[in-house]
């Protein structure tokens, strides 16, 4: 295996925002800890140096308690109130949902380019929906598909599906519609009927267009899925332990959630990135070229058309 | 005059007139059951499930007509129509159903409550646009910005930063929020970081391509003028990536009121918007919850149309404008 | 001293053989109002090689999307091989090679020499054993599992002439196929083509806007001229068959190559010494 040139450079610069960290964990924990120690408290510590470490409640939590903190929500692996487990269900939420939104976001997008009547009934408002911050809509949507009975993992799938639902479509239908117009051409000579065109020309076309939209869907999803946990009463999930410790004022844990799910997104991010490679094998070694990085961007905010 | 007579003699008179039916259909019934406290019965309830469907059949033939208009306004006509075909329905069917409105409520009422409420809104959209979400913006567009221009002048920093930066935005900003909050307090300024935390990744990312994804033959042509450093970048980088630079900003309008709401479900100083969708939300307040959803589309939506505009008349010359 | 054919009409030839097209009237225009196309009257018989030469705007590519079936003619008839233009494509009478391989770049070369074959649903059996054989027909057996990026420009087009040839149409039509490669590349494919039309005895129809390249391969060049586009003269090339690389350096290729571009130039009749 060859080894990234980008190896030695990020090591460098991870050790150096380390060695920084230190420094700027006392700087401003020290205060808080003499004014602790000032008013009183019983802690386990005499001078603010010292005690700077082991805050309750330190403005940057120290290594050593963030090493504590990984070792008490992550252990018991099965354990209802450890990280793991959480975790997978806010995936599997988000990971749903995803796949809910594409199914949905596939068809409207099969509409959209089939007629262009439909196209511009709706097109305007999935477009303007990617510059609106729908996320409000989470809170909402969460309550009210509880008052209908709706529990569970399931109305937090939903809201991910929601959220990731536009991107997808866009994504989608811009793919739908990237044939060359001589491509379409020689389908019609070879008097292709329209579901030949879809199935042998546009669906495969959209292939690197559906990864492109996953890629930014699923960070929104998994925002979605959170949200939606927090909302409610939640038993499981990333977002009830953030609820939890936020109320319970839990500084290291929130840490320790924090980078948790950031791993979680990037892993999540990853595993998109794993199945487009596995999937579009035509564009190993092609730079992943087939999008070029100009029509990423367009499908980012222009939309279709 | 065209369009009308186009309308009646172009053959869509048929789409047209099922779209009125339909309109109207569903207005009448929502006029006879304006103060009504009763469901309705099976039969309205299917005069209701017919003025749909006509408003639907007749949109979808009227729409063929606005396909190829070349003027936007226009071309808009179904997609309002379509708005107001759901708007219309929804009212008759809340009110057919009696639904309560702590559930969901009806269009006209959360009209009405975005007009009674606006002033407490239009505090909290200050608080979370102005104060939140564009300081934020701004600081985190800035400091991107800088970044990037270092990134690209020292490969090292390149490799050793951009892949820390493209991790980034896979990171859900909510599991951010209420570490942040907690560490610089519950008033404005931590969703402000918020906001500049989001916002900064995609700006760094976007500015550097558009620094270093340079023709080879331009760079060429700046060697070949003797241009020393800060030449190349003033006559060659930075307006290569101006259009980068106004995509990252534009995605940034979003991400930004993105970040400023959801950080404030975790923690506000009892204003702002994201606070109100989220209390009300919680005390079964939807009309209140729509009516800031209303206010914040719409501020999201004048905003990137604003950079939008902006971007158009600063990169005019770009190949998609053309 | 051979004498010109001033008018399309009487270089018609063989009206009283059977012509596998034949263009009468056909006129195109573009609902912007542009005159694409302005009465062509053409009849092309089996097995020819016919060339439209002419610059930009002069109407080649439209005749040939027309004689496809891409297009509908405003006014006038065409008849391929006796059926109108749809049902001829419907029959899948003819293979169209575009200026672009238009390959798709998530099948490999074999599976994109397949995909009409699929289309068309011939049987599962026989797709692969033809799609080989015209890989091998344009010397390309070796990169069957290639994917298109990996293939020069050349290459790829080669490929989608296979493609074109796959499901063993009467007709060929060529719209520029060569128009974006290297001189030297070119100067290849055109006797590699030629040897594919001897061998196959397809009837082509070859769209250019080189000269060298219609001489070379063609039986008779339709010379075109813009604005209107229209059918200015049709010349007959008597260049002696199989043509090799010497042949491009006879007196008589250059008196042909001469005789076109006068007509190109001067948008009339000309003269030809024999």
């Amino acid at each position: 295996m060859r080894i990234s040139p980008n190896l030695v450079p990020m090591l460098v610069v991870a050790l150096a925002v380390l060695a920084l960290y230190w420094p700027l964990m006392y700087l401003v924990n020290i205060p808080v800890a003499q004014r602790a120690l000032d008013t009183g408290a019983a802690l386990p510590c005499q001078t603010a140096f010292e005690c700077a470490t082991q805050l309750r409640s330190p403005v940057l939590p120290s290594p050593q308690q963030l090493w504590n903190g990984f070792g008490n929500l992550m252990l018991p692996l099965n354990s209802p109130n450890a990280i793991p487990i959480n975790a997978a269900v806010t995936a599997f939420e988000t990971v749903v949902g995803l796949l809910l939104a594409g199914v949905v976001g596939f068809f409207f997008a099969i509409g959209m380019v089939a007629s262009r009547a439909f196209e511009r009934a709706l097109l305007p408002w999935i477009v303007a929906s990617q510059t609106v911050p729908i996320i409000a809509i989470a809170p909402m949507l969460v309550v009210l598909l509880g008052q209908y009975g709706v529990q569970g993992w399931f109305p937090k799938a939903i809201i991910a599906a929601y959220i990731a639902f536009f991107p997808i479509t866009i994504g989608v239908a811009k793919g739908l519609k990237s044939p060359d117009p001589m491509a379409l051409d020689l389908m019609k000579t070879y008097n292709a009927s329209p579901w030949q065109t879809y199935l042998k020309l546009r669906f495969p076309a959209s292939v690197p267009y559906l990864f492109t939209a996953f890629k930014v869907a699923m960070t929104a999803a998994l925002i979605g899925a959170i949200v939606a946990e927090i909302s409610t009463i939640s038993f499981q999930g990333i977002g009830k332990m953030l609820a939890e410790n936020s109320r319970a004022s839990d500084v290291v844990a929130m840490w320790v959630i924090m980078l948790s799910s950031a791993v979680l997104g990037i892993l999540l991010v990853a595993l998109v990135n794993w199945l487009e490679r596995l999937l579009t094998p035509w564009r190993r070694a092609a730079g992943g070229a087939a999008v070029p990085a100009k029509q990423a961007r367009l499908s980012r905010q222009e939309g279709v058309g | 005059m065209t369009p009308v007579y186009r309308a009646v003699f172009g053959g869509y008179w048929l789409g047209w007139l099922l779209l009125g039916l339909g309109f109207g259909l569903l207005l009448w019934f929502i006029a006879a059951w304006w103060d009504q406290s009763e469901p309705a019965s099976s039969a309205q309830k299917l005069l209701i499930g017919l003025g749909f469907l006509g408003v639907v059949w007749g949109l979808a033939r009227v729409a063929q007509q606005f396909v190829d208009t070349p003027n936007p306004l226009i071309g808009f006509t179904p997609a309002a129509l379509t708005l107001l075909a759901l708007l219309v329905t929804a009212e008759a069917l809340l009110r057919a159903y009696q639904v309560p409105p702590g559930l969901i409520p009806t269009p006209s009422r959360v009209l009405s409550t975005l007009l009674e409420v606006r002033d407490v809104l239009l505090r909290d959209a200050f608080q979370t646009v102005v104060l939140e979400a564009l300081v934020g913006y701004l600081v985190g567009c800035s400091l991107g910005l800088l970044t990037a221009l270092l990134i690209s002048r020292y490969v090292f920093l390149e490799r050793g930063l951009l892949p820390y930066a493209a991790l980034f935005s896979s990171i859900p900003i909510v599991a951010l929020a209420p570490v942040l909050v907690k560490m610089i307090g519950i008033d404005w300024p931590s969703k402000a970081v918020i906001v500049a935390i989001t916002v900064f990744f995609p700006m760094v990312v976007n500015t550097f391509r558009g620094l270093t994804e340079i023709s080879p033959l331009s760079l060429d042509l700046m060697r070949s003028y003797a241009a020393n450093e800060a030449q190349q970048y003033r006559w060659l980088r930075l307006p290569n990536a101006l259009p980068f630079i106004f995509n990252a900003l534009k995605l940034g309008t979003t991400l930004a009121m993105i970040g400023a709401i959801v950080g404030e479900f975790f923690g506000a100083n009892g204003q702002g918007l994201g606070f109100r969708i989220q209390i009300e939300a919680g005390r079964f307040g939807f009309d209140i919850v729509w009516s800031a959803i209303i206010v914040a589309s719409v501020i999201g939506i004048a905003w990137y149309n604003l950079v939008g505009w902006l971007e158009r008349r600063l990169t005019g010359w770009h190949v998609s404008y053309r | 001293m051979m004498q010109a054919n001033t008018s399309p009409e009487l270089s018609a030839k063989g009206s009283n053989a059977a012509a596998i097209v034949s263009v009468q009237g056909v006129s195109m225009v573009f609902p912007n109002g542009t005159v694409a196309l302005k009465d062509a009257n053409l009849e092309i018989a089996q097995g020819e090689f016919i060339s439209l030469i002419g610059p930009s705007g002069c109407g080649k590519t439209t005749l040939l999307r027309l004689l496809a079936d891409l297009i509908q003619p405003s006014s006038g008839t065409i008849r391929i091989g006796g059926k109108s233009p749809e049902e001829a494509r419907k029959a899948r009478a003819y293979g169209y090679v575009f200026q672009a391989p238009t390959l798709m770049e998530w099948r490999n070369v074999l599976s994109n020499v397949m995909l009409p074959l699929e289309v068309m649903n011939f049987p599962v059996q026989e797709r692969r054993a033809r799609a080989e054989r015209m890989l091998a027909l344009v010397g390309l057996e070796k990169f069957a599992r290639h994917y298109p990026w990996q293939l020069s420009g050349g290459m790829q087009q080669r490929v989608s002439i296979a493609r074109a040839l796959a499901f063993d149409p009467q007709l060929l039509f060529m719209d520029e196929p060569f128009g974006a490669l290297d001189e030297i590349t070119r100067e290849n494919l055109n006797l590699e083509l030629l040897r594919l039309w001897r061998e196959t005895g397809k009837t082509i129809i070859f769209v250019t806007h080189s000269i060298p390249e219609a001489v070379f391969l063609s039986t008779r060049i339709v010379v075109m001229t813009p604005r209107p586009g229209k059918i200015e003269t049709v010349i007959p090339v008597d260049l002696p068959q199989p043509r090799t690389f010497e042949t491009r350096e006879t007196t008589r290729f250059f008196e042909l190559a001469t005789a076109v571009r006068e007509a190109l130039r001067k948008g009339h009749g000309y003269e030809v010494t024999e």
